[in-house]
């Protein structure tokens, strides 16, 4: 609870939301949302299905107008920050039989810091290989992007966020439908960006490896439900608030909870 | 200038433009917005034909700009306001906007006169009435249309591909997808004197998938579209012509749809047949 | 009667009306399934349908030319399906593929071998329902024009199928799952109305064209969706204002002398344009005042559930909490204000000298607002949610 006169920016906070409600023709898909975020911690945003989760990341990316709230970034507003924060959408949002390579892909998260009539270079090229080897993607640069996996289209979206050099990354479902070693390798790229001191939040679907991976935990379910580091917020009442009566078929155990 | 000439190198650069802009349609999947602007532009082609008072090539093509800005406007309009589907929008516009070009043509045939006897030629397109400054025109189109382009490639690229990727990244995308509406329907209307209203959407989409088998890039597909377009409007013209009567537009679809059959079907790597195999 | 059927602008009028009617009744379906760019292409494939059948036996026009213009249709839409599947490209691309195609082979047909016949390329595009009474069959001591008998025909066989059929396509529109687990055949009972509508269009050729048709088909129902909810109203409505539509439209085109098939495909227009408009609930006017309605109503629910959940106590100083909220919400000063006017209006909150302050009723308004956006899986029993605990 806030009062009128509270600093309202937060610089010290990756992320700060505020009072965000987002709604179309009378219902609201999020209501009355504050959420802080630090820097430095790899954050999971958790929900069932429609629980708005990612209404809130679209939102916070300018793609969602909201009926009420605000959104800082560092302390700053979209508009200023947009050059610090990166984003991996789903895969689905692009068709993979558009005629370009992965490298070309890459390059594309560069385009903001080129403006409007400059081209990529070598220089920009380097960046794309250096991000692509990161990835372990790095053989596959002139590869037509219609040949890949889907866990290899994932490293591609990630790579192309990786060269915006942000300091907070958005990422939507990144381990949806990959194999386990591209999700070993996209977690082992988050975590080296969290241990670098960056702010990574993902839009996460999968309880299960919520306690082994993320340091920070933000349940939705069309209202912040609990938020907060994981060890106190991964609770059994918690996760009860946000998923309802699901969680009676649900073992507990598998949600790294104890008996 | 020859004639043969005239109409061999006009109906290049209209089929070029047309293949240019092609790939941009077809893999925004807005390839059907271009058959409705062109059904669209036949009443705009007649008003611009009633206030000019003669077939000038800058009026009818003025003319067939703005109607299609209408149609568009109208169509976002309907959907805006409406719970009408995107596929019902444009079919409604499409076919009120063309009845409304059927009625202006037949009033413009009414009231007689020689200089009406080209409109008609809208249609089915006939590209034996091409002129030499109407070359000239479209020669200053296609250097615009080319020099925008080449200056916006990296955005239009990327606003075709991940729209939604773009904006987060800042870029101008509503830019963006207004020039290339703009360009597209400059290709699109320079192309109707020659292939014809009803047939035009076909120029704007078969080189584009034909090119699309053939190679691996946005940059590569353009340029082989606007090859294969040229390619399909030069011998369309020039086949129309062998026989007399003889509407250019058909041919010229047949001429591109041939191609895109044969790419589809023999393609390196792409290709039906060697998938079979 | 005989004077009847040899008056011309009598059975230029019939003919509208037939037109009208044989489309409109298909066409309710075909735009509630999303298939009006689907007729477009086929009314254009069919003219090679009836160039082929022409030049193979050499009839125009009579039951041949419409098994011929039905099979064309039903090519069409195997066709596009075909190249649909072979992922090489897009549905959308294929139509814009297929339909152009078809149709350039059937105009370059009669361009060919048709050019001393009355089947000329103009007619193709637009009909010329002008001379419908010229071709003419003796029946019962009259002579009836061939366009009313096969469009009458059509009217009826259209009529009788939707008839006979109207549970299945209803659901075939509206659910196709359902459909084909009920058995209904969704996918053969649309075939069966693509199959119609193409042979209607054959029918309905010689009067206004194979492109004026699409009119026909797809607008008169799209404006009587406009109109309605209920599906019985929408077919009965699209076939009134079709038939309107082709009356206004010969009027029209006999006062201004132009072309009458076009005036009436024009004119069907028209009655979207004004239904567009004025539609009470579904016009461009009813929902641009239903919107503001609902965002302001949002607003308060908005401003509500805030002042609720934020508020130190019910009672705030009415310049602090706008001044609050500009800053919390992010709303311009003029929104607030509009926004605070209308929950006083409506009794959520009221003033008491300088505060404002929250009522019963906006107090219940917020905990409702907020417990409907509870969690979608509702709760055990034993488990009713804890009230979110307070932001870090």
């Amino acid at each position: 609870m806030t009062t009128p006169d509270a600093p309202l920016h937060e610089p010290h906070l990756a992320l700060h939301v505020e009072d965000l409600t987002v709604g179309y023709g009378g219902a609201p898909v999020l209501l009355d949302a504050d959420i802080d975020i630090p820097p430095g911690v790899m954050a999971a945003i958790v929900g069932p299905n429609g629980s708005g989760k990612s209404t809130f990341l679209k939102s916070c990316l300018g793609l969602v107008r909201p009926a009420a709230g605000h959104i800082r970034f560092f302390g700053q507003p979209l508009a200023q920050a947009r050059a610090r924060v990166g984003y991996v959408p789903q895969r689905s949002t692009v068709d993979w039989d558009f005629p370009t390579t992965v490298i070309d892909v890459v390059t594309m998260g560069l385009y903001g810091r080129l403006g409007l009539f400059r081209r990529p270079g070598r220089a920009e090229r380097e960046k794309a290989l250096k991000a692509l080897a990161d990835l372990g993607m790095l053989d596959y640069a002139d590869r037509q992007i219609g040949q890949l996996s889907g866990g290899q289209q994932q490293r591609v979206f990630i790579a192309r966020a990786l060269v915006q050099e942000a300091d907070l990354y958005f990422l939507d479902e990144p381990m949806a439908g990959v194999d386990a070693t591209t999700e070993a390798a996209i977690i082992a790229i988050l975590q080296r960006l969290r241990d670098a001191g960056k702010t990574v939040v993902v839009v996460h679907h999968d309880l299960s490896t919520v306690k082994r991976w993320f340091d920070w935990l933000i349940m939705l379910n069309r209202r912040v439900v609990a938020q907060g580091p994981v060890a106190t917020t991964y609770t059994r009442d918690n996760l009860r608030a946000a998923y309802g009566g699901q969680l009676a078929v649900l073992d507990p155990a598998d949600h790294g909870l104890g008996p | 200038m020859s004639p043969l000439l005239t109409v061999a190198l006009g109906t290049a650069l209209l089929g070029a433009l047309a293949g240019a802009l092609g790939p941009f349609a077809v893999l925004r999947k807005q390839s059907l917005m271009g058959d409705v602007l062109s059904h669209a532009a036949l009443p705009g082609i007649c008003i611009g034909f009633l206030v000019a008072q003669e077939r000038s090539l800058p009026a009818l093509l003025a003319g067939a700009l703005i109607a299609g800005l209408i149609a568009a406007g109208l169509i976002q309009l309907i959907l805006r306001f409406t719970r009408i589907k995107p596929d019902a929008a444009m079919g409604i516009i499409l076919s009120t906007f063309f009845a409304l070009g059927v009625v202006l043509l037949s009033h413009i045939q009414h009231s007689g006169g020689a200089a009406q006897a080209g409109l008609s030629s809208f249609l089915f397109g006939q590209a034996a009435a091409m002129l030499a400054s109407d070359v000239t025109l479209l020669s200053a189109l296609a250097a615009l249309v080319l020099l925008i382009l080449a200056t916006f490639w990296k955005d239009l690229k990327l606003v075709a591909f991940d729209r939604d990727y773009a904006r987060a990244l800042g870029r101008p995308v509503a830019a963006m997808e207004s020039l290339l509406a703009a360009v597209t329907a400059i290709a699109i209307v320079a192309g109707l004197q020659v292939v014809g209203v009803v047939l035009m959407v076909a120029l704007l989409i078969a080189p584009a998938v034909a090119a699309r088998q053939w190679v691996e890039g946005l940059l590569p597909m353009v340029l082989l579209s606007a090859l294969l377009g040229a390619g399909a409007g030069v011998s369309g013209a020039l086949l129309s012509s062998t026989a007399r009567g003889l509407a250019t537009g058909p041919v010229i679809v047949l001429v591109a749809a041939g191609l895109v059959l044969l790419s589809i079907l023999f393609a390196p790597r792409r290709g039906l047949v060697w998938r079979r195999a | 009667m005989t004077a009847f059927f040899a008056n011309p602008d009598a059975m230029i009028l019939l003919t509208g009306l037939l037109v009208a009617l044989a489309a409109a009744l298909p066409g309710c379906f075909l735009v509630l399934r999303g298939s009006s760019l689907m007729t477009d292409a086929i009314s254009h494939a069919i003219v090679f349908g009836i160039a082929l059948t022409w030049l193979a036996t050499g009839y125009i026009s009579g039951p041949i030319q419409i098994a011929g213009a039905a099979a064309a249709g039903l090519l069409t839409v195997l066709l596009i399906e075909a190249l649909t599947r072979t992922r090489r490209l897009n549905n959308d691309a294929a139509m814009g593929l297929v339909f152009p195609t078809l149709f350039a082979a059937g105009v370059l047909i009669i361009n060919l071998y048709a050019r001393d016949i009355h089947l000329d390329t103009d007619t193709v595009l637009l009909g010329e329902i002008a001379f419908v009474w010229l071709d003419t069959t003796r029946i019962a001591g009259m002579d009836i024009p061939n366009a009313v008998i096969s469009l009458t025909v059509f009217a009826a066989l259209n009529l009788g199928f939707i008839l006979l059929f109207w549970k299945p396509l209803k659901l075939a529109v509206f659910d196709p799952d359902f459909a084909a687990l009920q058995g209904l055949r969704p996918g053969l009972v649309l075939g069966g109305l693509f199959a119609l509508t193409s042979a209607t269009a054959v029918a309905a050729f010689d009067a206004v064209g194979a492109i004026l048709f699409v009119a026909f088909v797809i607008v008169p129902p799209a404006t009587a969706y406009l109109l309605t909810q209920s599906l019985a109203v929408m077919v009965t409505l699209a076939a009134l204002i079709g038939m309107g539509s082709a009356l206004a439209g010969q009027q029209a085109a006999l006062a201004l002398d132009v072309s009458i098939g076009g005036m009436m495909a024009l004119m069907t227009g028209a009655f979207f344009a004004l239904a567009l408009v004025a539609a009470p609930g579904k016009g461009v006017i009813a929902t641009l005042l239903r919107r503001r309605n609902d965002r302001l109503a949002f607003a308060c629910r908005t401003l509500v559930t805030h002042l609720h959940s934020h508020a130190a106590g019910p009672r705030v100083d009415e310049e602090n909490a706008i001044t609050a909220l500009e800053s919390h919400l992010r709303w311009p000063r003029r929104q607030i204000r509009n926004v605070v006017l209308r929950a006083l209006d409506d009794g959520l909150v009221r003033r008491e000298g300088a505060m404002l302050v929250l009522t019963e009723m906006g107090a219940a308004l917020g905990r409702e607002t907020v417990a409907s956006v509870a969690p979608l899986i509702p709760p055990r029993p034993q488990d009713q949610p804890q009230p979110a605990p307070p932001a870090a």
